[in-house]
């Protein structure tokens, strides 16, 4: 069988090949494997049920009793290998209705979701939000993800980057669409926990109330499982809370989505630091089924310059944020310097501008097109005043006493190392200055702090400092114990915190329960199917991406309140309504590939489906040529193009989207139903040469016939016999 | 190679990183967009988030990466 494509597909094109041929001579042996390809055929279409493996494994039983053929024996040792070597792929169709190959197009995701490292469902939540039900978008979300206000306002989205939408204009705002609705379903007192399954007697300790414990605790809390998260802070959040500063996540949003799983019976012990304040005996004593850890990375790189050590005022950005977030308000000098590239350096920059600090400088070694931060991040800071020194290695903190007066620096210029084409900095001979400062913050990244993990003496680190798990179910290699979140991967994101802790109360689930683990990490579950929004072609290209209403800049160099003020209520729903659906579209191209090679119209103007070279879509473009003959939406598998007779019109539509609409024309003799006036000129100019064109009467092909055999008859009467 | 939010990538190899599992295989020949570089120190040792079309997102070493290009995701 064809390999590196979807084992269920391919199971499904031998069965048919095999049946279709008639090798299958035997009734039973035939009779088997129609009976399989009907059930096989129902998983790739995503129609099958907890029963459909079961009864594939009862048919296999009953052809091994039987003593066929040669061909017959060769078609069962296939279906048995495909079966056996790939049974997590035909369950994981059968469960998440899903093919990650897209060969099973019916059931492929988006690629949002697909690029989502939490799996959220995000067609399903746009379609939500732009029919008004903010509410029901929430609880989607929450399948995959317990914070989505707060992943509204600070995920790096993933998600935009894959936008479809993107590749005609600009991404579907998906990342504040989340933040408006659970704004709104709080508001309106309609943002629910689902309800959790009764208590099961099972214990997991949790340690670390991070977005990554946060999420393992809620999976489990709702599965049953008494969770308990030990926490070292005095508030839950983690990097939310202490790292993210207030002006870009405001406290209060963390505590309402931490308060909602508190609500399903979560314990949170603040101020306890587990392997001191709480052990590992006292927790198995206390009857800990299974630990969790998800203790981030907290400790700072060292940045290896002289006087590093020397002053008071060398401060690592990770601590000074924290400080600020426990409510230090004091400015961390009057000139400040900050050393690193990504968004902790302008997290830094920009909350010292906050508190006072007269000269804000970011200084790189690299340019500024290979800094790492979010270039939104960096845009915002330059607006609040916050100056970058890029190509400047630091080599020495100056002072005088315990001081700070200046950072000494190196110009640099970017050379390709030997034996790679990677653009190293490296110091320019005689080139170097000092940055007059009082304070320098390095921000140069992040390791993980493992003291406290000593009694999970079998875990296994990793080179770079992290816990090593198997990333399919988050098991370290100390039975019972699991991690995720920055603890694994390093310095990370939210959302992969939020996927790695779901992932790992599943697996969790699985260890206490007796279940096989997966082999590969498990692919996103479409959750609904919402309908289609109509609109016309021209309003679905004319809708653009809104722009995000901003706190002015002396508010935001003088105070912590939220800088991005989002939108209103009409721009939200029409900016859900901007997306394209490729949970239905899977831009396979067939409707493409008929219209303009068989059909030789080329009306489909959809660039858009290629992505690695997308060229320019037009969905308006359509109407001027296109026939409404049909052909695309017969050739469509998902009823994603679709041809659809209303009001006295054909519409052709995808996704909702009406690409052209044509009056239906009838038979002026009998009334029947006929196409539309372009497709018959279309029809008329083909044939011109081979029938000569009729008289400009509307007749169906039935009434047609029946007035030519007339003629027929009048001009050449038949003789009788 | 220093990789960008947003540029273009493939897998073109499987990696000799300690991180590469065993599944990761059906990756190469992926194409993708790195969704989050290396978030302070552009090491290329870092692994990096790249999300591959058809097989999710995922946080992979560099040395089984390479650039096709660095449009950020625009259209051209
Ligand atoms: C300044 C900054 C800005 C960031 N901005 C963004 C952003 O905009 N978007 C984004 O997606 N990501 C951002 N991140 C990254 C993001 O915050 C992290 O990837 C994420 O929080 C990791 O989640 P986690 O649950 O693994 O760990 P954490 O959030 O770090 O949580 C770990 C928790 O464990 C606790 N803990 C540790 N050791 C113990 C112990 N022994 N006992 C008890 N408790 C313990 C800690 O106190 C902490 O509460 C940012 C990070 C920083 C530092
Ligand atoms: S257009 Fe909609 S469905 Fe398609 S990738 Fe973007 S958000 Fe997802
Ligand atoms: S209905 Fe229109 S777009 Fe579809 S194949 Fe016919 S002419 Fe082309």
């Amino acid at each position: 069988m064809a390999q590196n494509t979807c084992p269920v597909q391919s199971t499904l094109q031998y069965l048919s090949e095999r049946i279709d041929s008639g090798v299958l001579t035997d009734p039973r042996v035939r009779r088997i494997c129609e009976s399989i390809r009907m059930l096989v055929e129902e998983i790739s279409l995503g129609e099958a049920g907890d029963g459909h493996m079961p009864a594939i494994d009862e048919l296999m039983a009953e052809f091994e009793t039987i003593n066929p053929n040669e061909t017959a024996v060769k078609t069962r040792q296939a279906l048995n290998q495909a079966f056996t070597e790939h049974r997590e792929m035909f369950v994981s169709h059968i469960e998440s209705r899903n093919c990650p190959t897209h060969d099973c197009g019916v059931i492929a995701p988006s690629p949002c979701q697909m690029a989502c490292p939490a799996g959220i469902d995000v067609p399903t939540y746009l379609a939500l939000i732009a029919e008004g039900k903010d509410a029901e978008a929430i609880a989607v979300i929450r399948e995959d993800n317990p914070l989505p206000w707060v992943c509204g306002l600070v995920c790096t989205r993933p998600c935009e980057m894959m936008c479809v939408r993107g590749r005609i204009d600009t991404p579907i705002s998906i990342k504040f669409l989340k933040a408006f609705a659970a704004e709104r379903a709080l508001s309106d007192r309609q943002y629910k926990n689902p309800e959790p399954a009764p208590p099961n007697g099972k214990k997991v300790c949790v340690v670390g109330a991070g977005p990554g414990g946060l999420s393992c605790a809620y999976y489990l809390a709702l599965m049953g499982y008494a969770v308990n998260v030990i926490e070292s802070l005095p508030f839950a959040g983690g990097m939310l809370m202490v790292g993210i500063p207030r002006y870009r996540l405001p406290r209060e949003v963390i505590d309402r989505e931490v308060a909602m799983i508190e609500d399903l019976g979560v314990k949170i012990s603040f101020n306890t630091r587990f392997g001191m304040d709480v052990t590992y005996e006292q927790m198995i004593e206390q009857g800990t089924d299974a630990f969790f850890i998800a203790i981030g990375a907290h400790k700072a790189w060292d940045m290896g310059i002289k006087g590093e050590t020397d002053f008071p005022r060398v401060i690592e950005a990770i601590a000074f944020l924290k400080n600020v977030a426990l409510g230090d308000r004091h400015a961390p000098g009057k000139r400040v310097v900050i050393i690193g590239g990504g968004n902790v350096a302008i997290d830094a920059a920009r909350t010292s501008l906050r508190l006072g600090a007269e000269k804000v400088t970011i200084a790189y070694r690299r340019s500024r097109e290979q800094m790492p931060a979010d270039i939104e991040e960096v845009e915002q800071a330059e607006e609040e005043g916050i100056e970058f020194a890029f190509l400047t290695i630091p080599t020495e903190i100056r002072g005088d006493g315990d001081v700070i007066t200046g950072l000494a620096c190196n110009k640099a210029e970017l050379i390709a190392k030997k034996g790679t084409d990677r653009l190293a900095p490296v110091p320019i001979l005689g080139k170097d200055f000092v940055i007059p400062a009082d304070a320098v913050i390095s921000a140069i990244g992040q390791y993980v702090d493992d003291s406290g993990m000593t009694a999970f003496d079998k875990i296994r680190w990793t080179r770079r400092g992290t816990i090593e798990v198997n990333h399919a179910s988050m098991e370290t290699s100390m039975p019972g114990v699991f991690a995720a979140g920055d603890a694994v991967s390093g310095p990370a994101t939210v959302i992969e915190a939020i996927g790695g802790g779901k992932r790992a109360a599943d697996a969790i689930h699985r260890y206490l329960n007796h279940i096989p683990q997966p082999r590969m990490p498990k692919i996103p579950v479409r959750r609904h199917k919402r309908p289609m929004i109509e609109m016309t072609a021209s309003e679905k290209m004319r809708l653009t991406r809104p722009s995000m209403s901003m706190l002015n800049v002396d508010r935001r160099r003088t105070t912590f309140q939220q800088v991005e003020l989002g939108y209103d209520e009409e721009a939200v729903r029409k900016e859900a309504r901007r997306c394209l659906r490729c949970d239905v579209c899977r831009r396979c191209g067939k409707c493409v590939e008929v219209c303009r090679d068989k059909m030789g119209i080329d009306a489909l103007h959809l660039g858009y489906l290629d992505f690695d070279h997308p060229v320019k879509t037009d969905f308006r473009l359509t109407s001027e040529k296109c026939i409404t003959c049909g052909a695309c939406a017969a050739n469509c598998e998902n009823n994603a193009m679709v041809i659809e007779e209303r009001d006295g019109k054909r519409m052709l539509k995808l996704c909702g989207t009406i690409l052209n609409e044509q009056d239906i024309q009838h038979c002026e003799a009998c009334g029947a139903k006929l196409p539309s006036a372009q497709y018959m000129a279309f029809i008329s100019d083909k044939t011109a040469d081979v029938t000569k064109k009729s008289d400009q009467r509307l007749l169906c092909n039935h009434c047609q016939r029946k007035l030519s055999a007339r003629i027929h008859v009048s001009t050449r009467p038949v003789k009788n016999q | 190679m220093v990789f960008r939010r947003g540029s273009r990538v493939e897998v073109f190899q499987a990696s000799s990183d300690e991180a590469w599992e065993p599944y990761m295989n059906d990756f190469i020949g992926a194409h993708g967009v790195v969704t989050d570089p290396d978030t302070s120190i552009n090491d290329p040792d870092d692994l990096i988030e790249v999300s591959l079309q058809g097989k999710g997102t995922h946080r992979l070493p560099q040395d089984c990466l390479r650039v096709l290009d660095d449009r950020q995701g625009e259209p051209s």
